[in-house]
């Protein structure tokens, strides 16, 4: 996923070397952001070493968002100390949005975090460690509240919104699909910008009717989804069916779904 | 006495006070009451009604220590059982924690040996693919796994209440699918959620039996599912529902009747080998009935097209005043 301008995450885990940091990281920079990870001087630093840092970070890195851990080692004053990073984040910069990384997505410690943060009215989520880098990358999307001006649909298209184009992808060469254009253009961004929200989200036919002309706009609008299906198939050679990228949901609306 | 409430107190001291009245009521009956024979004063009404307070007041005393007693016992009984449970909800919490260290190992490992494997841009042969994605597959499922542990531990505490909060049903419903589209993806499913109206907003409920309910609704639909997973969030003006739908080839109706039994798969019937624990449609109502809602099944198991199972969860849109943050 391509974005305008690269968005910063701060990461702030004792842990953030391991494997599945990297795996996280990785996930992050493909998808355009940009990550920036605390690291305290010391060898054999504890929770308030992070947290110090942390802070500091925010002030210097400027991060759209942060990722943030619970447990900073197994000394009970670091066990929930992420929690109490997450209060002083929340009081500092309360527009800041924190996605928190933690094992602890359940129980009271994270109930009382959440109450917390409902109160300061902040942008906070948990996550669970064991989660995807996929679903971190979402969670981290819909934090941040953006959606760019180029969206990437898998590896073969690539949308932008500010020039009203689609791309077809290979490789290093982006080869414009101009029979799109217009109120299918129009149609194709508003799928693809919820898909890029939350991939399995619907778009109800009312929202996509408003792209199509004639008396019969349900007729109309299945018309121009054909037709986008067809262009985007012939851009990248391959034919897609009822099932594919562009799926209609049981007369309520359509999902768009990655080419596998 | 110690530990006596006030009023027990009170009812106490006045059983003893009425038992007292009785004694000087039937100790003055021979000199204040009429005369009904020398022999037998006792039968004289001030000297009966002496007996009756008496004997009132001491059952009063005794009734009063013994109810004490009792609830004295049955408070120590209930500290103890939630200290228990907090315990043990304690433990399980640390347990959830600790058992995700050795499988994030393996998945971070798993996901280092795919970033190499693309990173050296050589064909995968199609053994290991599987291999990795198997792995990869697994990791929500465990995640559930431990997930339903620690709920089944807050459900043993017959205390415990759903904390209802207000709570976004549509960004919990849209987390869940998040969490498994990907996996759906892999294994040929779709999955699409959307919500009547599209902007849901808030409604009083459990966010933590909610999230768990309806991971626990798509984790099964998923696995099911021949090629479409829905889900669906609507309201009425009393309750909202979260309806899970799939297209696999549905539950026959001699099973129907046993999927919310504990431990009940599929599998149980057919003798093979267990796919999942059995606890997760289970646990899934038991918390639906806690919030005050309820869970349903209606499923289609026919050979040709239209088979479908669909699991509509209903909770009420409760009133803000009710049991906010009880437990």
């Amino acid at each position: 996923m391509t974005t305008g301008r690269r968005d910063r995450i701060l990461i702030v885990d004792d842990e953030a070397g391991s494997d599945i940091m990297n795996s996280v990281r990785r996930k992050l920079d493909g998808e355009g952001f940009e990550t920036v990870v605390v690291q305290p001087q010391s060898k054999f630093a504890a929770g308030h070493d992070f947290e110090s840092e942390a802070l500091i970070a925010i002030e210097t890195v400027r991060p759209s968002a942060v990722l943030l851990d619970v447990r900073f080692g197994d000394h009970p004053d670091d066990q929930f100390k992420g929690l109490g990073i997450l209060r002083k984040i929340v009081e500092k910069s309360a527009d800041l949005p924190v996605l928190m990384f933690t094992q602890y997505s359940r129980g009271p410690h994270r109930d009382a975090a959440v109450a917390g943060s409902l109160r300061f009215s902040s942008s906070v989520d948990f996550i669970d460690k064991l989660a995807s880098p996929d679903e971190v990358v979402l969670r981290l999307r819909r934090l941040i509240g953006k959606t760019p001006v180029l969206i990437q649909i898998g590896e073969q298209f690539l949308i932008d919104g500010e020039a009203g184009i689609a791309y077809a992808v290979e490789g290093d060469r982006r080869d414009p699909i101009r029979s799109i254009q217009g109120m299918k253009f129009s149609i194709l961004l508003e799928l693809a910008s919820a898909w890029y929200r939350s991939p399995g989200e619907l778009v109800p036919f009312w929202k996509l009717e408003r792209f199509s002309e004639g008396e019969d706009s349900r007729a109309s609008l299945r018309v121009r989804v054909r037709e986008i299906k067809d262009a985007l198939g012939e851009a990248s050679g391959r034919k897609f069916g009822p099932d594919d990228l562009i799926v209609n949901v049981r007369n309520r609306g359509y999902v768009l779904v990655v080419p596998r | 006495m110690n530990g006596l409430s006030r009023r027990s107190m009170a009812a106490l001291i006045a059983g003893l006070v009425v038992s007292l009245a009785g004694l000087v009521l039937m100790l003055a009956s021979p000199f204040a009451g009429s005369v009904v024979s020398e022999n037998l004063w006792l039968v004289e009404p001030l000297a009966v009604a002496g007996a009756a307070g008496i004997a009132a007041g001491l059952a009063t005393a005794v009734a009063v220590l013994t109810l004490g007693q009792r609830s004295r016992a049955a408070a120590e009984s209930t500290k103890m059982r939630q200290q228990w449970s907090q315990l043990t909800q304690h433990y399980f919490d640390v347990f959830g924690h600790d058992m995700g260290r050795p499988i994030r190992r393996i998945l971070g490992k798993e996901r280092e040996v795919r970033a190499r494997l693309a990173e050296a841009q050589k064909k995968v042969e199609p053994a290991i693919q599987e291999l990795l994605d198997e792995i990869e597959q697994q990791a929500p499922s465990f995640r559930l796994m431990v997930s339903n542990i620690q709920v089944l531990v807050q459900l043993e505490d017959q205390a415990a209440r759903a904390q209802v909060a207000p709570v976004a049903p549509s960004q919990i419903v849209r987390n869940v699918v998040d969490r498994y589209v990907g996996i759906g993806r892999d294994r040929g499913v779709n999955i699409s959620w959307w919500s009547e109206p599209a902007e849901f907003g808030l409604e009083y409920s459990d966010a933590a039996a909610l999230d768990h309910i309806v991971t626990n609704l798509v984790d099964n639909a998923i696995r099911f599912a021949t090629s479409q997973v829905e889900v669906r969030l609507t309201r009425n003006p009393s309750h909202f529902f979260v309806r899970v739908w799939d297209d696999g080839r549905g539950i026959p109706e001699h099973y129907l009747a046993h999927i919310f039994d504990r431990g009940w798969t599929p599998e149980v019937a057919g003798r093979q080998e267990r796919t999942s624990s059995g606890l997760g449609l289970y646990i899934a109502r038991t918390l639906a009935l806690r919030s005050r809602g309820e869970l349903t099944v209606e499923s289609v198991a026919t050979a040709g097209p239209g088979h479908h199972t669909a699991f509509t969860l209903t909770l009420p849109r409760a009133n803000p005043g009710d049991g906010i943050g009880n437990r």
